[in-house]
């Protein structure tokens, strides 16, 4: 359970005892001791599952790896007519400009991947329950808006693969009953991939989707501070004696941070041996390379119309995959309510076999995707 | 020049030495560190009367023995093999001017091992002085081991000017010492030895997360991590020196991959010593915050992720290090394709084919590939041919060898591949045999490539 | 916290510890920030490098005619070369001395003129004549060889 327990009034007097005037100057002006009173106060419970507490923060210093990296890139980038020459330039002209991009591309698969894993392991331990709903709900917008980020800086290199990709990755929504035609042309600025497409997802990249994502991340980190790390039903039933938890501050932070360190080695790592390269400009005329495809976290929407059309072939088979999406996507938002804390816990385990069943289903549709090309 | 070229699908034959090769450095450079580890942390415990310290201690002990004593042997003998099989010709002429090195080495290595077995089996069964002898004999002679092959993979970047004036001459034995101290001898003694220093302690800290009780776990931990703390002022000073003593084409290797990762611009030694520069500031920091101010909280895992930081900082600084002796495996005397600088002369007006034992046992163009190409490149695989020549068609490729047989000084390829050796007919038969490789073979292309292996 | 073991070391050697550290930890991050200031600083270290050219040749093409004038770029300034009516050939740097804009020929008034404040300069000597600037604009030394122009520094 929670152990948020506000400080005294003359709690900040005791944090700068041991560091004398300058914290006190600053304290009396800026009440920043009330704060690391309440870190103090603070405890994560320790458990089998503990592991799990860590994703939401490694999602966190990705998200803070791309903040930083895509506003250097932002000295280079130049959106429109220019974009393949402007990447072209970072990649193999402007000193580091490789690693910088390279770490950008890795962090956002690594980001997407991370906020997956943070939130099928909050499903799976149930950490939707009252009180967190808006947690649940905000986090599943966030998830939304990463897959947006993703999808809308995957065409900013405007090379072949970038092209043809979102050519492709297009024609998921233009499958939405009523959506295609106007909207679709709204999306891209025209009729086809183009200039104005790039212009117009670079505006959505690099502003508008911040502007939503940062109060929204704001508002998902204020629920969990002021909420605490949720015990997993299993957990919860032990006796009190039986459970154990470490302080956050420094015990918890300090491994945090240690994660944090780890996942920015693997990042580096990953762009510094595995650097992004840059294919050939993109060019309407040419024909799509075989086996193009979008990237990894799309690819199990994409297998599933794909499946789908083929069993069901035409507008219909476009309906049923569509309807499918949004029947998961539903589920997923209805969750809170529909798995409260109940005395026999059967919704509880029939929303685990389905949270099983979403999970088998995006990573066996997403093999098979790749098998399929 | 003796053998066609070892062909290995994938990976090449050169990374069948590079995963031997780092799997024994992390090991081997963890027997001469944790050696004196060891002896100091009984010293420390004898004279301090700590019998749960003197536990620890057994225990790390035979962790210690069984990882070195098999693993580290193992992998010993099988550079052995690797470079035997990859490149006969640099092995023959290491051969040849250090046996009386390796014999020592030899020596050294059997009264280690030993050493370390009887430390080990004879622990409460011989009086405490004579246990501490044996600890300190396997210090020494472990770090005798070490002085020894630093001269010799030294000696490959920077052979000194008095052995090389000898090259080649039959002479070379008469400047052993010069070429066994030669000019990056010291800046690489001291670079190892505080790596040796550092893994030490990476390794201890696997069995020191594991102790039971928090005090004395805390206590084992923080002593074992000040074996990381002396590197991370003085590496980055050794760094330096190193650098000044190693040769220009290196030095400019290292920075050529700073402003582009262009495909065939050979980039990998400046990723390489960023790889090492973050994983080393990683292993500092966890160290730190965790393993000296936390270490209640410091578990196995922990440990585990410091040791495959190591491996990777050990791993991409070795890579780099062969790297920078490109495009020779013996500076200024032995090209990485066997090639003796000497003979270049002599191979261009008779034809490479001719000193090859296997001039009849295929077409020439291919003799000339496996022999010239294939110490470094695989044809699908590691550097791969089909990819790095794509999209040239044959004038582009025979425009290509041409470079690489007169090497201009606006070449970019001089500073790291060998010059292509031949007759003009020979030359041309490689052209025809890559055409036909990239142009006309089955193989499928790949279009776009997302990412440079 | 920190951990209840620090009774091993005195507050002095504790305190040297975390300054050294911290010295430590702020060498690394200065490290691992140079390729960030590597990357946002190679515009600038590559426009030095270019303006260390000596000599630019104007391309026959662009050359003027008798009483016109051309820009072009000397490494990365603009410049200005002129073929005065009487068949002369002069060129300066076309960087206005005042605040900075690009000065243009006025070939019926015969003069060089900053279109930011008004300022004048000679058209044979680059000398101010009126108008704010405080001096006069470098002139480049030019060579003329069977139809070929190579404008060098002075």
């Amino acid at each position: 359970m929670a152990t948020s327990s506000f400080p005294g009034p003359d709690a900040g007097a005791r944090v700068c005892d041991e560091r004398g005037g300058f914290c006190r100057w600053i304290d009396e002006r800026l009440g920043v001791s009330a704060l690391v009173e309440l870190a103090r106060h603070k405890s994560v419970p320790q458990h089998k599952h503990s592991f799990w507490y860590y994703w939401g923060g490694i999602s966190l210093l990705f998200f803070i790896v791309q903040l930083f990296t895509g506003i250097l890139l932002l000295s280079y980038y130049r959106p429109g007519k220019e974009a393949y020459d402007s990447v072209r330039q970072i990649t193999y002209d402007v000193d580091f400009g490789w690693l910088i991009r390279s770490a950008h591309s890795w962090s956002a698969n690594l980001m997407v991947f991370a906020v997956f894993t943070h939130m099928f392991s909050v499903l799976f331990m149930k950490a939707y329950r009252k009180p967190r709903e808006f947690g649940w709900w905000s986090g599943l917008m966030l998830l939304g808006v990463v897959m947006l980020f993703g999808f809308s800086g995957y065409l900013l290199p405007m090379d072949l693969l970038a092209y043809f990709a979102t050519k492709v990755g297009l024609q998921i929504p233009s499958s939405i009953p009523g959506v295609s035609g106007l909207v679709s042309d709204l999306i891209r600025g025209g009729e086809q991939v183009g200039e104005a497409t790039v212009q117009r997802f670079f505006a959505l990249h690099a502003v508008i989707l911040p502007m939503i994502f940062l109060p929204l991340l704001g508002f998902h980190l204020y629920l969990v501070q002021k909420h605490g790390n949720a015990v997993p039903p299993g957990e919860a039933a032990r006796p009190e004696s039986g459970r154990r938890t470490i302080p956050f501050f420094p015990n918890f932070l300090a491994q945090d941070l240690a994660m944090w360190l780890i996942a920015l080695n693997v990042v580096t790592i990953l762009a510094t041996l595995f650097p992004w390269d840059l294919g050939k400009p993109a060019d309407p005329l040419a024909s799509a390379p075989a086996g193009i495809h979008p990237e990894w976290y799309f690819m199990s929407q994409f297998q599933l119309l794909k499946v789908v059309g083929r069993w069901i072939p035409g507008y219909l088979g476009e309906i049923t995959g569509v309807t499918l999406f949004g029947a998961v996507t539903v589920f997923l938002a209805l969750i809170p309510l529909f798995d409260p804390q109940t005395k026999t816990g059967n919704r509880g385990r029939l929303t685990a076999w389905l949270g099983a069943l979403i999970l088998g289903g995006m990573i066996v549709l997403t093999i098979w995707g790749y098998a399929a090309l | 020049m003796n053998y066609p070229t070892w062909d290995v699908p994938i990976i090449g034959s050169v990374w069948v030495i590079g995963l031997i090769a780092i799997f024994h450095v992390m090991i081997s450079q963890f027997a001469v560190g944790g050696g004196l580890y060891l002896a100091l942390a009984e010293l420390k415990a004898r004279r301090e009367g700590r019998l749960d310290w003197m536990e620890v201690i057994r225990r790390h002990s035979k962790f210690f023995l069984v990882v070195t004593g098999v693993f580290g042997t193992v992998s010993g003998v099988g550079i052995w093999f690797a470079i035997g099989l990859a490149s006969p010709e640099s092995t023959s002429a290491l051969i040849h001017n250090f046996v009386f090195g390796w014999a020592m080495e030899w020596c050294f290595f059997l009264v280690e091992i030993a050493t370390a077995t009887v430390y080990y089996y004879t622990w409460d069964r011989v009086d405490p002085k004579t246990h501490q002898n044996l600890a300190w004999l396997y210090a020494g002679t472990s770090f005798c081991t070490l002085v020894i092959i630093n001269g010799i993979l030294s000696f490959m970047l920077t052979p000194g000017s008095a052995w090389l004036s000898v090259a080649g001459t039959g002479q070379e034995a008469s400047r052993f010492w010069q070429a066994f101290f030669n000019p990056t001898y010291w800046p690489s003694l001291a670079l190892r030895s505080l790596v040796c220093s550092s893994l030490a302690g990476v390794w201890a800290l696997i069995t020191a997360s594991q102790i039971e009780g928090p005090a004395l776990k805390a206590e084992v931990l923080r002593w074992s991590t000040r074996w990381l703390m002396p590197s991370f002022v003085l590496m980055p000073l050794a760094f330096l020196w190193y650098l000044s003593a190693v040769p220009e084409n290196s030095r400019h290797l290292m920075q050529s991959g700073v402003s582009t990762i262009g495909s065939g611009l050979f980039t990998q030694v400046t990723r390489a010593i960023l790889v090492t520069g973050m994983t080393s500031a990683t292993i500092l920091a966890i160290v730190y915050f965790l393993a000296w101010r936390n270490p209640r909280d410091f578990n196995l895992g922990h440990a585990i992720s410091v040791l495959f930081l190591a491996l990777a900082a050990t791993g991409a600084t070795e890579h780099a290090r062969e790297m920078i002796r490109k495009p020779f495996t013996v500076s200024e005397y032995i090209y990485s394709d066997g090639v003796r600088r000497s003979q270049l002369a002599g191979l261009n007006q008779v034809g490479y084919s001719t000193a090859s034992p296997w001039k009849n046992a295929m077409p020439e163009g291919e003799l000339m590939f496996r022999g010239q190409c294939m110490n470094c490149h695989t044809v699908d695989g590691y550097r791969s041919m089909r990819r790095l020549m794509n999209g040239r068609d044959r004038k582009a490729i025979g425009n290509m060898l041409t470079v690489l047989h007169e090497t201009p000084d606006s070449s970019p390829y001089k500073h790291f591949m060998p010059p292509l050796a031949g007759t003009k007919p020979e030359i041309e038969a490689l052209g025809d045999y890559l055409d036909n490789l990239v142009n006309k073979s089955p193989a499928v292309v790949v279009q776009y490539s997302k990412v440079t292996p | 916290m920190p951990d209840s073991t620090t009774t091993m070391q005195t507050p002095q050697r504790r305190d040297l510890l975390q300054i050294g550290m911290g010295a430590m930890a702020a060498c690394y991050a200065a490290a691992l920030g140079y390729p960030v200031y590597r990357y946002l600083a190679t515009p600038a270290v590559r426009s030095r490098l270019e303006s260390e050219i000596t000599s630019v040749a104007i391309p026959q093409n662009h050359l003027p005619d008798a009483g016109a004038a051309t820009m072009f770029l000397f490494g990365t300034r603009p410049a200005m070369l002129i073929h005065h009516n009487d068949g002369t050939w002069v060129a300066f740097d076309a960087v206005c001395t005042h605040l900075g804009c690009t000065v243009g020929y006025q070939p019926d008034k015969h003069r060089i003129f900053c279109p930011c404040h008004g300022g004048t300069y000679d058209a044979r000597s680059g000398d101010v004549v009126a108008g704010p600037p405080p001096r006069g604009l470098k002139p480049y030394h030019v060579e003329v060889s069977d139809g070929h122009v190579i404008v060098s520094r002075a």
